[in-house]
């Protein structure tokens, strides 16, 4: 079963632990962001708007990675509500 | 003042496998620094005799295929020389042997907290697949085999790699029927039968530790992930996670044993599956048992604290996820006067005043002077 990504354990350096498998994964400085933006309840549409905000980067490739992050994500057994 | 508990504890070697009886003997020692503790030791090596804070007292006894007579006749000489009022047993082979004389242990007012003959029997490692199917919970398929051509045959249906694994101890993996072979021999000779082969599976492991009150619940629960595995299947390492998934998995189990007293789960995450699966039920605390203690959550004291109440304690707290331990090892020392009376099947009472001589024992002895021998020491 997924884990919520509300139960994640992370830090400020991006290491992440998953409280329900023991497994402990590094996420980058862009990663962390998504997690967190996530995490404070933001939708994705929010959470990408809030992504092009911050980061120098066109919404078109915006989206891509974003899509692509959560995607891999959910492959590693994170629960990304929609 | 209360008077300070008196509790045996058997199985103290910390090796290569280690047992739990060195981590218990931490435990109790953490919450009941004034606890006599007494040893019960099969062997002069176990290592856990020579510990810091180790046993006040330590007696050899009997194996225990050697019976309940020859048991009983030790413990009594032991009891005469240092009673003791609880015992934690913590070697598979000896709690098969114990769970048949609760009437003897209590008769000579020992108290212990073990589940009955038939519920021990439930969760042995050929009654598993049984215990799983009643639990709604999946086990790796399973065979007991009784004798080298069956081990072969059912090799055969159940394909290589697979497990085989003694009735009490040792795993290995068999990758061929050569290796199979070999390891039914040996398990055979070690012991005796049946062997048990186990399809194996692929995904991470985990371990329940915990205590079940007897009625169905458990009184403490920490689940941890292996995280780093010996060439035994050993955990050197594991990390406490918190999955409502394999404290589902857990209750299950000990609901439907209504087990009595501590207990390891062993689970695998079969990754075909999706789902937690039945590796084995230990009767006993595992060797990794002083880690909860470390973070507060101390399962061997209140196994004592549940023996010695009128009532059941308080469920003790999970440990919180993301706190991990690392298997440790270091060297003990001895004295070769310590080793010759236990050796010698002697009693050796006079282990904590050895202990306090150290400066002295740890000294070179000129061989061409008498060795000095300790007032206590019965040689």
């Amino acid at each position: 079963m997924p884990t919520p990504l509300s139960d994640l354990m992370l830090n400020d350096r991006g290491f992440v632990f998953d409280p329900a498998s023991g497994e402990t994964f590094q996420l980058n400085a862009t990663g962390l962001r998504v997690v967190r933006l996530l995490q404070s309840g933001l939708g994705h549409e929010a959470a990408l708007a809030q992504m092009i905000a911050e980061f120098d980067v066109d919404e078109h490739t915006a989206q891509r990675d974003f899509t692509e992050f959560v995607e891999n994500v959910s492959r590693l057994g994170w629960r990304v509500e929609a | 003042m209360n008077p300070p508990l008196r509790i045996a504890v058997s199985g103290l070697h910390r090796g290569e496998n280690p047992q739990p009886g060195a981590s218990i003997v931490r435990s109790l020692r953490r919450r009941f620094p004034n606890a006599l503790i007494v040893g019960l030791v099969y062997d002069a090596l176990e290592s856990g005799i020579y510990m810091e804070d180790g046993p006040d007292a330590v007696y050899t006894m009997p194996y225990p295929t050697s019976g309940a007579t020859a048991f009983f006749q030790r413990l009594d000489t032991v009891l005469e020389k240092t009673p003791f009022d609880f015992f934690i047993p913590t070697l598979d082979a000896e709690i098969e042997l114990l769970v048949h004389l609760e009437k003897e242990l209590v008769e000579r007012g020992l108290r212990t907290c073990l589940p009955d003959k038939e519920t021990l029997a439930q969760r042995a490692k050929n009654h598993l697949p049984q215990l799983a199917r009643t639990c709604g919970l999946f086990v790796p398929e399973t065979r007991p085999v009784y004798d080298v051509s069956e081990a072969l045959s059912a090799a055969t249906e159940l394909g290589y790699p697979l497990m085989v694994k003694g009735q009490y101890y040792d795993a290995k993996m068999a990758a061929n029927e050569s290796v199979l072979f070999a390891a039914v021999c040996k398990l055979f000779s070690d012991w005796g039968a049946p062997a048990i082969l186990q399809r194996c599976v692929r995904g991470p492991e985990f371990n329940a530790l915990g205590i079940g009150d007897g009625e169905g619940g458990m009184v403490g629960l920490c689940t941890i992930r292996k995280t780093i595995v010996s060439n035994q299947g050993k955990g050197l390492g594991g990390i406490t996670v918190l999955d409502p998934r394999l404290d589902d998995f857990c209750a299950r189990l000990i609901r439907t044993l209504r087990w009595r007293g501590p207990f390891e789960i062993e689970a695998m995450m079969d990754e075909e599956r999706g789902e937690y699966v039945l590796i084995e039920i230990n009767p006993r605390f595992p060797a990794w048992v002083d880690f909860p203690s470390m973070l507060g959550v101390n399962f061997p004291a209140t196994l004592v604290e549940m023996i010695d109440g009128a009532s059941k304690p308080a469920p003790l707290p999970r440990c919180a996820p993301g706190h991990f331990y690392v298997r440790h090892q270091v060297e003990v020392a001895g004295h070769i006067e310590q080793l010759s009376a236990l050796s010698a099947g002697a009693d050796f009472e006079a282990i904590e005043a050895a202990r306090l001589e150290g400066a002295a024992l740890s000294a070179p002895i000129p061989t061409s002077t008498p060795v000095r021998r300790h007032p206590l020491s019965p040689l």
